[in-house]
């Protein structure tokens, strides 16, 4: 008898158990009918698992090692055409590729982080309003999927401050998923990708952190852009600013136009100090930045949902 | 937020454009979401006399004759029952749009109309709702006699022709100051370059009287201050006031003559407070006199709110009691039972600072979202409390005097001082400002700065609570001078390191694409039945405590179960033969942490092929491409049998069947031994193609991608002589296509010879199987080779 057929019959028992019922006293039916039913519940996730069994069992064996079935032509690639590669990740390839040209080392952000480099690390006071703007998930282990890749800069500082010992500098940039607890429509994700700029040296400034920012967009753009700064609030850069450029022309951008592109600053004295850096004798800035919306305003998209929404009919369009 | 222009204009000197300021204030303070224009919002509403004013019977209109400034007098039919000959009203003209509906689709234009057939009525005498000053529709707004003449534009007497700005509150987080008109104000004229002085008038309140304060708790209440106000004479709300006007531009409404103190001067100076009605206050607390408690609530202790709602508190709320009872949940909302109404008589007004913390999560509890706790929530500096409470009862001195007042504080704050030279602060800003400019600025918004030579001890005011370090000051600097006004320079430094990994990345992603593949990206999260569909164990996912939903609950362990998921949707649509592939990061708990002390990550390369009306077998078509793909980064590899299931597998392999799947295991130097297994490629079980209801042609891949990387070649030794002879070989055999291969090999070796050897075709017309290779030589062979070749078995 196969194991199938055994379990069938267990259950066919265990149905007539049911006809006890009237038996047992009424204040203990209760327990009765509840032990039976797990018993039951249990039996049938069994019989299910070894139907599936059963279901799987029913395949032939393959020669993994042939290039192809008996009397079955060779297989082929599909053809060139039909490939593409995701506009989002093209265009982080050319953010990287600039910045690299610019001296940048490039870092993949993690997916899975913790309370000490989300927010520690990064000068957030315990309990601070701060930490609530960020709309972050967090497991049941308290492992957080980070809302920014600013997650990463206590662990670039630390990897790469040897080059501080060397005479040189620390200029990385940290590309990556990041996530927020939003409700997700036509201009938010809960998934989105962003870069984030992270440079440390004796006597770097904000005229610097400038100057790179703007070369950086008019690499990018191919173009000589305006750039205006307007005061922000990170607890982890002081002073703190939001960059802006003026929209390119190629974008269809008017004068006077600006568009938001990132937010920056020198980094705060603490986020150094934590890294082992001493702040009296090297400054830092840092930014970081969206990277969707600057592929939706280069292909013209309206709808951020597009990217991860794996639809072929939209990602086809991409070569 | 929203700020009056005009307001800020009344403590500051501006002298440039309203663009200009509002663009210097977007880029040296804040950042502006939006302005709304009221230029238009009064035009052709004016100031009239009622210069008669007589029922019309048996209605409840009254037909008036206005003066309207011209020597004519106008007709207009009025319904309020407090029209009276000799008022000053505002009258709305024929043609002029009703100023509450202007931001309505259709905006409301009075016109000339007929009333009851007979009386001609031009226009209308608004009232406060219809002006858009508060809900007030009990009666027509009353100006009062001698403030202006009739003909007056309603607009030029109170200041309505107005720039509203909207503030961003998120970005002020760290400016409580700036959250009253004084402390933006302060930070306009710093901007502008020019000094502010505002000062509170010296203070004459005396201490004492019969009120008692007590905070119960630590760390809770940094200062309370409150004041007694004895009731001796009517306030009568009966004039339309300048104070009307500015609280509804700043989002608020008049209500009361002691509520519009009291949110008036929230809005001035950032401070909020609170007025408790005095009597009911003492009758709850069941003592003679008032006895003001702040302390933490007890869990589950309950309080009706002045909007009727219960709330069941906890152990973080703070809470005002008389003697024992809570009558407000502090800094967010007053209690019911004492709150004042149009019987109150005597009256406490409190005026205090609440532990920022404690306030954010009552705030997030209980969902209040005041204009108060707003304030309080950025952290209100202690140092204005009592000057506040004063304020409010001077401007309430026509109906009360102050019996009693109190002032309860922890402790007296120091001002903070920072030391930090002009050359510190140049060298972070990359600027060149000199040391009078620099101390001018500071001035200008309150600082105190002593200096001698390059040195600088600056003094932060008392409501800088946020200034710390040198950063801070630097800050205040830059922002003030305005960061646009550095000069862009670039840096000169060293190379950038390559980064295997995302250079990996661009090359596979360009291979992928050159073999007719769609790179897609998927989310990170997954639901539990998607795991369970590809047959993973959900225990070994990270689960998010506060998803989304559902099908956001757990972080995905593999790639493979997300492209399933999107292979069904793209067959839907539907997209007949595709490949999609995905490189991203996963996590499962088996992996355990780091020394970090944060989960391992492994990057993966997911594909998944599938036809809707494909032939033939899948599974060589996936393997194609694994091999395909590692080929051109000069990877050679075997695939070996998968063996059955065990607790142990990696969560990769489990959706794959193992009778028609390989391990794809990168080739050893020894050819007979097998190399590091870096995948799986294969068909998938029966149970999981019915779930995820897809067809036949089915299979895919998952590559460890930091594996390719490790094992990645840049450059293979090429053999450069010319192909010198081509055979084709057909064998009979029952043993496997790389059984044969070794065979073939062996002959070759055995004869000092290497080739290259293509698979042509494998036909089977029974039970024995016929495989057919291409063979590539380098040197001319003989016939004798192919005979001892073709007499494998």
């Amino acid at each position: 008898m196969d194991e199938l057929t055994k379990l069938k019959q267990e259950l066919k028992n265990l149905n007539a158990e049911y006809a006890k019922i009237k038996d047992i006293p009424a204040e203990k039916r209760g327990e009765f009918g509840r032990e039976l039913n797990a018993k039951k519940m249990a039996l049938l996730d069994k019989i299910m698992k070894a139907e599936e069994a059963q279901f799987d069992a029913e395949v032939k064996p393959l020669d993994i090692t042939a290039p192809c079935a008996p009397n079955e032509p060779l297989p082929e690639l599909y053809s060139t055409l039909m490939g593409s590669r995701h506009p989002l990740m093209v265009e982080l390839d050319r953010v990287i590729e600039i910045y690299k040209l610019m001296g940048f080392t490039a870092v993949e952000s993690r997916q899975l982080d913790d309370e000490y480099h989300m927010f520690d690390s990064l000068n957030f006071a315990k309990e601070h309003p701060a930490r609530d703007g960020y709309d972050t998930f967090r497991t049941e282990e308290g492992f957080i999927p980070p809302a920014h890749t600013s997650t990463m800069q206590n662990r670039v500082l630390n990897r790469f401050k040897h080059k501080l010992d060397e005479g040189k500098e620390i200029a990385v940039v940290v590309p990556g998923r990041v996530y927020r607890n939003e409700d997700v429509d036509a201009t938010h994700e809960h998934t989105f990708y962003q870069c984030e700029g992270v440079y440390v040296s004796p006597d770097c400034n904000m005229g610097q952190m400038l100057g790179i920012l703007r070369e950086f967009f008019e690499k990018y753009y191919g173009q000589k852009l305006n750039i205006r700064t307007q005061p922000g609030y990170f607890p982890f850069t002081e002073p703190s600013l939001e960059f802006m450029i003026e929209k390119p022309k190629s974008l269809g951008g008017k004068k006077g136009d600006f568009l938001e592109m990132l937010g920056c600053g020198m980094i705060h004295p603490n986020v150094l100090k934590m890294a082992g850096i001493d702040p009296q004798k090297y400054h830092g800035f840092a930014w970081g930045g969206g990277i969707d919306r600057l592929v939706m305003l280069r292909y013209g998209l309206k709808d951020v949902r597009h990217f991860e929404a794996a639809n072929l009919n939209f990602l086809r369009n991409f070569k | 937020m929203k700020i009056s222009l005009n307001w800020i204009k009344k403590y500051v000197d501006v002298s440039v454009t309203d663009d200009e300021l509002v663009r210097l204030i977007g880029a040296r303070l804040v950042e502006v979401e939006g302005v709304i224009d009221e230029a238009e919002k009064y035009n052709n509403i004016y100031i009239v006399e009622v210069t008669s004013a007589e029922k019309i019977p048996d209605t409840h209109l009254t037909l008036c004759q206005i003066n309207v400034g011209k020597k004519e007098t106008v007709q207009v039919v009025c319904g309020a029952p407090n029209v009276r000959e000799g008022m000053l009203a505002a009258w709305i003209a024929p043609g002029a749009i009703v100023p509450a509906s202007i931001h309505e689709d259709t905006p409301f234009v009075i016109g000339k109309r007929k009333m009851l057939n007979k009386y001609e009525s031009n226009g209308m005498l608004a009232g406060a709702d219809e002006l858009d000053f508060g809900d007030d529709h009990s009666g027509i707004v009353e100006i009062e006699p001698g403030t202006a003449k009739p003909g007056d534009l309603l607009k030029d007497v109170f200041e309505l022709d107005d720039k509203i700005l909207e503030i961003e509150n998120k970005s002020l987080t760290h400016r409580p100051d700036c959250f009253g008109i004084i402390g933006f104000s302060r930070e306009v004229a710093g901007i502008l370059g020019e000094s502010f002085n505002y000062e509170y008038q010296d203070t004459t309140l005396r201490l004492g009287g019969e009120l008692k304060v007590a905070i119960l708790n630590t760390n809770i209440c940094e200062r309370y201050t409150a004041v007694v106000l004895q009731k001796h004479g009517e306030i009568k709300k009966k004039y339309l006031s300048w104070m009307d006007t500015i609280l509804s531009k700043s989002g608020m409404k008049p209500i009361s003559p002691i509520v519009d103190v009291t949110n008036y001067l929230m809005l001035l100076t950032g401070q909020p407070l609170h007025a408790f009605d005095y009597d009911k206050f003492v009758k709850v607390g069941g003592k003679m006199e008032p006895e003001i408690n702040v302390r933490l609530a007890r869990d589950k202790e309950k309080i009706v709110l002045l909007d009727d709602t219960e709330v069941i508190l906890n152990e973080n709320d703070i809470v005002i009691c008389s003697g024992e009872k809570p009558v407000a949940l502090a800094g967010a909302m007053g209690g019911k039972s004492t709150m004042i109404d149009e019987n109150t008589r005597n009256i406490i007004i409190e005026s205090a600072t609440f532990s920022l913390y404690n306030l954010r999560k009552t705030q997030m509890a209980h969902g209040i979202f005041s204009e108060a706790i707003t304030r309080f929530t950025k952290g209100q500096p202690p140092y204005q409390c009592l000057k506040v409470a004063e304020a409010a009862a001077e401007m309430l001195k026509d109906g009360y005097i102050v019996t009693a007042a109190v002032d309860s504080r922890k402790k007296i704050e120091k001002p903070i001082e920072v030391k930090i030279s002009v050359n510190e602060i140049n060298a972070l800003l990359g600027t060149f400002y000199e040391k009078k400019l620099i101390v001018k600025t500071l001035t200008n918004v309150g600082f105190k700065v002593e200096n001698s030579g390059d040195a600088l001890k600056v003094i932060a005011p008392l409501w800088r609570t946020d200034i710390h370090i040198k950063e801070d000051i630097i800050e205040e600097v830059g922002r003030l001078l305005g960061y646009d006004n550095i000069q862009p320079i670039l840096p000169l430094h060293s190379t950038a390191d390559s980064d295997e990994m995302l250079s990996m990345k661009t090359k596979v992603r360009d291979i992928m694409a050159s073999f007719g593949a769609n790179e897609v990206l998927t989310y990170s999260f997954v639901s539990g039945k998607l795991l369970e569909k590809a047959g993973l164990n959900l225990k070994q996912s990270y689960r998010i405590i506060n998803s989304i939903s559902p099908e956001l609950q757990y972080i995905r362990q593999s790639i493979v179960p997300s492209l399933l998921d999107k292979a069904y949707m793209n067959q839907k649509l539907p997209v007949d033969k595709f490949a999609v592939f995905e490189i991203n990061k996963t996590y499962t708990k088996k992996n355990t942490v780091d020394q970090e002390g944060v989960p391992f990550e492994d990057m993966k390369m997911g594909f998944v092929l599938a036809e809707r009306k494909g032939q033939g077998t899948a599974y060589y078509k996936a393997k194609l491409y694994a091999e395909k793909l590692l080929e051109a980064l000069n990877l050679r590899v075997d695939f070996l049998p998968l063996s059955g299931e065990s607790a142990a597998i990696s969560a990769e392999r489990l959706p794959f069947e193992p009778r028609r799947s390989a391990l794809v295991s990168i080739c050893g130097l020894d050819s007979d031994k097998p190399g590091e297994v870096i995948g799986v490629v294969g068909e998938f079980k029966n149970s999981v193609r019915r779930n995820f209801k897809l067809g036949d042609y089915l299979a895919g891949f998952e590559l460890d991608f930091a594996k390719i990387v490790e094992h990645y070649q840049p450059t293979k030794k090429v053999d450069i002589r010319p192909v010198e002879d081509k055979r084709d070989l057909t064998i009979e055999t029952d043993k496997s296509y790389n059984e044969l291969l070794k065979e073939i090999k062996k002959v070759l070796e055995k004869n000092n010879l290497e080739a290259e050897i293509y698979p042509l075709a494998i036909y089977q017309p029974e039970t024995i199987k016929h495989i057919s290779v291409h063979l590539e030589f380098k040197e001319k062979i003989n016939d004798t080779l192919m005979q001892e070749l073709e007499k494998i078995k």
